[in-house]
């Protein structure tokens, strides 16, 4: 049996999940001041007849990083940025900076040395200043990082307490701001998060569940709960990502769709292209910050099922209406004061909720201003509300085709896809996927269990994992990005690295990952590996060749778990 | 993304070397609506993998307008953005260890990633696209075809000038930088081959694009790459709408050996052609005050519509193929100043040490962001001094060609008094890339009322063998009686079997074509 629980802003979803079927569905209210309370509320409530023993699997999403982070709850961190040659570093906006002399090229190549004194300087400075925390970040220390081992060093000399984070261990992606951000946001949620995991691993022994417990990511994946606290960060935004598998999971096997979960405020808005989830081509972006943060493209338009109508005079007489930004509580239907699009669809007949009296007293309110009949008004707020988040898809679509290339294959490569599927997922989903799905030439899927699509989604996730092989013949070395390590070719298998190919890049870079696979103890979706990309570069001096620069990229993308059951019936 | 990567990148490979248009015959007939219809097919299949792949590709349309006339351009005023695309042709090489190749951009790559530049709100990045083939009719005679110059890496690479151009035009960014290759300024009209590393001359087609569809008229060209882009003066010279400015090392001393004082246009466009030879080792300061001292001010005189910038970076102190002194400061400072509505990158091999650093600082420079913390490992401020003797010869070079600008007019008047009806020239064109040695005659009608077409008659010795052409060119903004004229030339030679090719550019009325002397075929790009 499989537990998955996603939660939310405003609930908290869970299922469970037996013989790769959903069995039952639960939600209870986010409490946002105790998220760890209202995850183990729908635990319990979910897991309330069943015997503990027989769980396999549990999985959780939460915003409890994202929440840090708005809230204001992080801890402050001391940077340490080497910035090189390059912008002007006082065009950063990063809060807390210190900038150190020192600089490596593109190949990693010292071209400017550390200055030790002028380090330990800025070692006791931070410590007056009262820092706990640091995180140190070179421009192409994942290329060498030994500017920030350097100064590791000496804060183990004279700041042994201080918490450090060095950038090329947080990701081996070009991108100095992005890693500088990423390093930072790690740091200043790190102690918290893990604060929150212990409690929930203590809270789940006093329940005496035994199977493993992972945390969803938001590229999609799965991470064992323990390890999560290595990678705060990363589990960020795993709300979206949850309906996103969710999707997946309850669609048909290698199909093209658009996911629309529309909340009462909100509508995430994420592609699913031939049955795999859209990344988004950069790091997410993360308290106003652009991060390596890797996460499925996901885009939120503040239009939702709860979202205010407003009629506006306009200028060439006839009144037009307007759908959101704002919400301003439930829909009038439900109890709340100002007319909606919910209100609309229920007068509309096309959900079951709601009080059919209130809405149609909030839709012939509109319709008196905009002078048009009861149904017209709610047909054509109806038609606003899926227009606008029409009109997002076409967009998400259009920047995924208008994503630059820089190889040839890839400017002729056809980048052109049309969704067969609209899923509705979330509780504004009902009645407005079938408008959205006719406006998009697709046909709308609301599925079973499509309010719980998120927790679904959590439960049937498998694990993710990436890896970044940069290898340099020329300087005998090689660097995993997500490890940070610099090693000598000399202990691979490969017998003259002059010679080299592709194919032994691809080989090592394929048993790297299956190392790095084993030590995150999901061995078994190695097989599911592949290679994103795979890149040779000569390294021409004069007119000789004297080596070769190769990238070979690879991961084991988003999926679901073997045990679960795609049904064929929508 | 996975699609059998290491196939497509073999066939292109394969495809590459030898041509990768060979779908392209039975649509070109069809050419015609080719202009509304901006549809492209390409071929990438191997040559052996018997049924080719077509894929047939939706281009990227910044530009949705229906092209029935020229646009006028937006009001550029507000935009903010610096337009920028990055195509380092990551698959394409010349061969293996040539300047150009596949690695060329590799570490600028790595710079411009790592700094972030791309993420900055100050950087819209576009996506490249192919240019059709009626933009490269437009400018050159293509032997024997136009598939056979341009690849797809070079349509790519002007095509990407042209996304740009369309941005710019309309209003999208405020400049843009085409950080593309392979290069193009060595291209002259006639193309027989490769030579100076181009097949297409970027920034003509990109010129050529911008009057056709925008109307522009008045455009300057500065060419700040070491080596003289004889191609586009070559192109442009007896044309007085295009001001073509190059400074670059003495061509007595480098690669293509051209571009002297005397060089200053056709007869009717006497000074629209102003050429600045550089001594050896000229540094930052040396060129920044032939810009200050001569380019700027007769920029300023003549009044362009827009400024490109043919930005070779080989002019860097640490070029392996010139010799000059320049820094990544001076090329910043250099774009600063000289503000290019767009850049488009020529030449620069110094891949490590130089463009890296160089690319950065353009692109801050032209993004209006402090680029004051760019510089090479290696530089120090005040490393390299501008001899005296050398600053004379500037200040000797200035003095000439302030002068040549301010009788430009005087010159023309006198010049096209000393020929009749027609201007006639011959020139010898070597092809260094492909050993090809070209005997060409140019002749221009001097007309009392537009520019004059011009006919070329051009005969290319290869080891082997040779070949004949002859080509008539008609101005965008010819006089009708110089267009059916012209015409009529072009009709005439279809009968001189002495020609393998006859070719029709007739710019006034976008109509191109090439006429087979064998198959007795005519095709309409």
């Amino acid at each position: 049996m499989l537990i998955g629980i996603d939660v939310g802003g405003t609930t908290t979803d869970a299922v469970l999940i037996r013989n790769g079927e959903v069995c039952s569905s639960a939600k209870v209210a986010t409490e946002p001041g105790n998220l760890l309370n209202s995850l183990l509320e729908a635990l319990d409530t979910i897991s309330r007849d069943i015997p503990l023993e027989q769980l396999e699997r549990v999985v959780f999403s939460t915003t409890v990083i994202t929440n840090l982070i708005a809230e204001g709850k992080s801890d402050r961190v001391a940077l340490l940025l080497i910035p090189g040659p390059g912008i002007n570093p006082a065009s950063y906006t990063f809060p807390d900076s210190f900038y150190l002399k020192g600089a490596m090229d593109y190949r990693g190549r010292e071209i400017q040395l550390l200055d030790a004194v002028e380090v330990r300087e800025t070692v006791n400075l931070i410590r007056e200043m009262g820092f706990s925390r640091a995180a140190v970040v070179s421009k192409f220390g994942q290329r060498n990082p030994s500017h920030e081992l350097m100064i590791e060093e000496i804060f183990r000399e004279i700041y042994p307490e201080c918490k450090l984070e060095l950038g090329h261990k947080v990701s081996g992606k070009l991108n100095f701001p992005r890693r500088v951000a990423t390093a930072m946001l790690a740091s200043a949620t790190r102690d918290r998060y893990k604060e929150f995991i212990e409690k929930v691993i203590k809270a789940l022994e006093e329940r005496n569940i035994k199977a493993p417990v992972y945390i969803l990511k938001a590229d999609g994946g799965t991470l064992p709960i323990k390890k999560s606290i290595e990678f705060p960060v990363e589990t960020i935004f795993s709300g979206p990502a949850a309906s996103t598998i969710g999707a997946l999971a309850l669609t048909p096997k290698g199909e093209t769709s658009v996911v629309v979960d529309i909340g009462g405020t909100t509508t995430d808005i994420a592609l699913i292209l031939s049955g795999k989830p859209l990344l988004a081509s950069k790091g997410a972006k993360l308290g106003g910050f652009l991060t390596h943060i890797r996460a499925f493209a996901v885009r939120s338009i503040a239009v939702g099922g709860d979202s205010v109508v407003r009629v506006a005079d306009s200028i060439n007489g006839t009144n037009v209406i307007s759908i959101g930004p704002e919400r301003a509580g439930p829909a009038y239907c439900m109890g709340g004061d100002e007319t909606t699009p919910t209100d609309a669809l229920k007068v509309l007949g096309l959900i079951e909720v709601g009080n059919l009296e209130r809405a149609r007293e909030a839709i012939a309110a509109t319709a008196s201003r905009l002078g048009k009949s009861e149904i017209e008004t709610a047909s054509f707020i109806v038609d606003k509300t899926t227009q606008m988040i029409t009109e997002a898809v076409n967009e998400m679509f259009l920047e995924w085709e208008q994503e630059p290339a820089y190889r040839i294959w890839e400017v002729l490569q056809e980048k052109k896809a049309r969704p067969q599927n609209v899923v509705g997922i979330g509780g504004g989903a009902r009645g407005l996927t079938e408008g959205i799905a006719e406006k998009l030439d697709a046909k709308p899927v609301i599925p079973e269990y499509s309010e719980v699509g998120n927790a679904i989604g959590a439960a049937v996730a498998r694990p993710t994992l990436t890896l970044n092989l940069h290898i340099d013949t020329e300087q005998k070395i090689y660097s995993v990005a997500e490890e940070g390590e610099i090693v000598s070719l000399n202990v691979t298998a490969i017998g003259n690295f002059n010679k080299m190919g592709s194919s032994e890049a691809e080989a090592l870079a394929s048993e790297l990952l299956r190392k790095r696979a084993e030590s995150f103890g999901i061995s078994e979706y190695s097989g599911e590996a592949e290679i994103v990309n795979s890149e040779v570069f000569n390294v021409v001096n004069g007119w000789y060749t004297v080596g070769r620069l190769f990238d070979v990229d690879m991961q084991i993308p988003a999926g679901l778990i073997p045990e679960w059951r795609r049904r064929e019936k929508k | 993304m996975k699609l059998g990567l290491g196939k497509i990148k073999e066939a292109l490979r394969s495809g590459t070397a030898k041509d990768t248009g060979e779908g392209k015959k039975e649509q070109i007939g069809g050419r015609r609506q080719a202009d509304k219809e901006e549809t492209q097919k390409i071929v990438n299949g191997g040559k052996d993998s018997g049924s080719l792949e077509e894929v047939k590709m939706k281009l990227k349309r910044t530009e949705q307008e229906p092209e029935s006339g020229s646009l006028s351009p937006a009001d550029r005023t507000k935009a903010e953005k610096t337009g920028l695309i990055f195509f380092p042709a990551f698959d394409w090489a010349i061969s293996p260890t040539h300047p150009e190749r596949e690695e060329r951009l590799l570490y600028t790559r790595d710079q411009i990633f790592e700094e972030g530049l791309m993420d900055l709100p100050e950087i819209a990045e576009y996506k490249p696209r192919l240019a059709d083939y009626k933009d490269i009719a437009r400018v050159h005679f293509c032997v024997p075809d136009i598939k056979t110059q341009a690849t797809t890496p070079h349509l790519i690479a002007a095509g990407s000038c042209l996304v740009l151009a369309d941005a710019l035009m309309k209003g999208e960014v405020k400049n843009a930088f085409a950080l593309v290759r392979p290069p193009g300024h060595h291209a002259m009209t006639v193309a027989h081959g490769n030579r100076g590393f181009c097949n297409i001359n970027n920034e003509a087609i990109l010129v050529e694009y911008l009057r056709k569809k925008y109307g522009i008229r008045r455009i300057a060209i500065v060419d700040t790459d070491v080596h003289h882009g004889d191609g586009t003066q070559e192109i442009f010279y007896n044309d007085p709408d295009v001001l073509f400015i190059s400074f670059h090392q003495d061509g007595r001393t480098l690669y293509p050996g051209s571009g002297f004082i005397n060089e200053l246009g056709g007869p009717k466009a006497l000074g629209r052609t102003i050429n600045i030879p550089l001594p050896p080792e000229t540094p930052d300061e040396g060129i920044l005050y032939v810009l200050d001292s001569l380019v700027l001010p007769i920029l300023e005189d003549f009044r362009p519509e827009l400024v490109l910038n043919s930005a070779g970076q080989d002019n860097h102190y640490t070029d392996p193929l010139a010799n000059m002194r320049f820094s990544a400061q001076g090329y910043a400072k250099l774009n600063e100043k000289l503000a290019p509505n767009m850049a488009v990158l020529e030449g620069g091999y110094a891949i490590q040490s130089a463009l890296p650093y160089v690319n950065t600082g353009i692109i801050l420079a032209m993004a209006g962001l402090d680029y004051s913390c760019v510089r090479e490992p290696d530089f120090k401020p005040g490393m390299f001094v501008q001899a005296a003797r050398d600053r004379q010869i500037l200040e000797e070079i200035v003095t000439a060609q302030l002068k040549n600008w301010k009788n430009r007019d005087k010159l023309v008047e006198a010049e096209v008094e000393k020929h009749g009806d027609f201007y006639r020239r011959k020139k010898q064109i070597f092809y260094d890339t492909d050993m090809i040695q070209e005997f060409q005659e140019e002749t221009i009608r001097m007309c009392p009322n537009c520019h004059g077409y011009i006919t070329i008659d051009s005969q290319a010795h290869r080891s082997i063998y040779d070949i004949r052409i002859f080509g008539v060119s008609i101005p965008i903004y010819a006089c009708d009686s110089c267009q059916a004229e012209a015409r009529k030339e072009y009709r005439k030679r279809l009968n001189h079997p002495e020609y393998e090719y006859v070719y029709l550019q007739d710019k006034k009325g976008d109509e191109y074509t090439a006429y087979n002397m064998k198959t007795k075929k005519e095709i309409v790009y």
